[in-house]
């Protein structure tokens, strides 16, 4: 009962955020609502993590398999990409270099400003 | 016989068979290149086509496990909650890369797009590829990008920053979790997030919330996509 349990409360979770998905006036995915609503629910303490610790593990451990079904769709789209796959590819891989050291960059720059400000602080 | 492999059941065991010998040879090998989504969804594919099994007939069961994507996405929260204290001393940081991340994505697509002359629709499809799916393609449509090209580019995305995060972490020396969480969160939404997990628990944690801040920066910059005309 108590996985069962569990398995209501994040299912009913996910149905409240695809009926807000649907009252938004803008295209906002329910995914990153629910995520948002767990968040809030579990800060306001209505939540706790107890009550769906063992539903989470389960699905975030095997987050990656979650993934399989969409990423075989990509089986029906060589056609499309057939006509502009080098570019594709070149664009998928350079942009995502690119992104993921901008990030590190920022984060080490701010961390970096906070340590000086804290020093100056002292 | 060809309607036995549309039933639910042969989508979902096949999927699971896949994945565990994805993971296995993971283990076995410890290679990046072999990497376990590579593995399993090669594997798919070929099967499929070996035994002229449509996308459609194997949607029956993938359908089903796709439906548990969004409730994997809503826990990621549980993940992000429990770094609660490690967000209130560092919520600048944060913000600051998932919005560096965000434009940096936005910024090379855009150059690059230019830069082989590709056409508008090719580039509204590319722009939001670095973000969630239902997210990337919600811009995407609203823009009049081809939405099969924006889904192709956020799981090619994916798939790359899920085998790329080990060697990005160490080309660029990344020792802090924090900042390799968010870098893999930022530059390939919930399918890098899937490796981030494998990392270590800040990273995964971090990495889940650079998914949802991304998404909702990316969407906002994409208010004012149509000015780049």
């Amino acid at each position: 009962m108590k996985i069962l349990l569990q398995i209501g409360v994040v299912f009913g979770l996910y149905w409240v955020s695809l009926l807000i998905e649907a009252l938004l006036p803008i295209p906002f995915p329910a995914s990153v609502i629910s995520l948002l609503l767990l968040l809030l629910l579990l800060f306001l303490k209505v939540l706790k993590v107890e009550h769906i610790r063992e539903k989470a593990d389960f699905l975030l451990n095997n987050l990656g398999f979650f993934f399989v079904p969409v990423s075989v769709s990509i089986m029906n789209y060589v056609d499309v990409l057939r006509t502009c796959a080098v570019p594709f590819l070149v664009i998928c891989a350079v942009s995502t270099v690119v992104t993921f050291a901008a990030t590190v960059g920022a984060v080490r720059l701010t961390c970096r400003l906070m340590d000086r400000r804290k020093g100056a602080e002292k | 016989m060809s309607a036995l492999f549309e039933t639910p059941y042969f989508g979902i065991a096949v999927t699971i068979a896949a994945y565990w010998v994805g993971v296995k040879v993971q283990k076995k090998t410890g290679l990046v290149i072999c990497n376990n989504m590579l593995i399993t969804v090669g594997l798919l594919i070929i099967l499929l086509k070996m035994f002229r099994i449509s996308y459609d007939a194997y949607y029956a069961g993938g359908g089903v496990i796709n439906m548990l994507l969004g409730p994997a996405t809503t826990c990621m929260a549980v993940s992000i909650y429990a770094k609660r204290d490690l967000l209130k001393r560092y919520w600048a940081p944060v913000l600051a890369g998932c919005l560096a991340g965000a434009v940096a994505s936005i910024a090379s697509v855009l150059v690059m797009c230019r830069l082989f002359g590709l056409d508008w629709a090719i580039l509204m499809s590319l722009l939001p590829k670095s973000v969630t799916t239902p997210i990337a393609t919600a811009v995407a449509e609203s823009h009049g990008g081809i939405v099969p090209i924006t889904v192709a580019a956020v799981i090619v995305t994916g798939m790359l920053g899920n085998i790329l995060a080990p060697i990005l972490i160490r080309v660029f020396r990344v020792k802090d979790p924090m900042a390799a969480g968010l870098g893999i969160g930022a530059c390939s939404h919930a399918m890098g997030t899937a490796k981030a997990i494998e990392i270590g628990e800040t990273e995964g944690a971090m990495s889940g919330l650079a998914i949802g801040m991304c998404g909702i920066i990316t969407a906002v910059l994409a208010l004012f996509f149509d000015l780049l005309v």
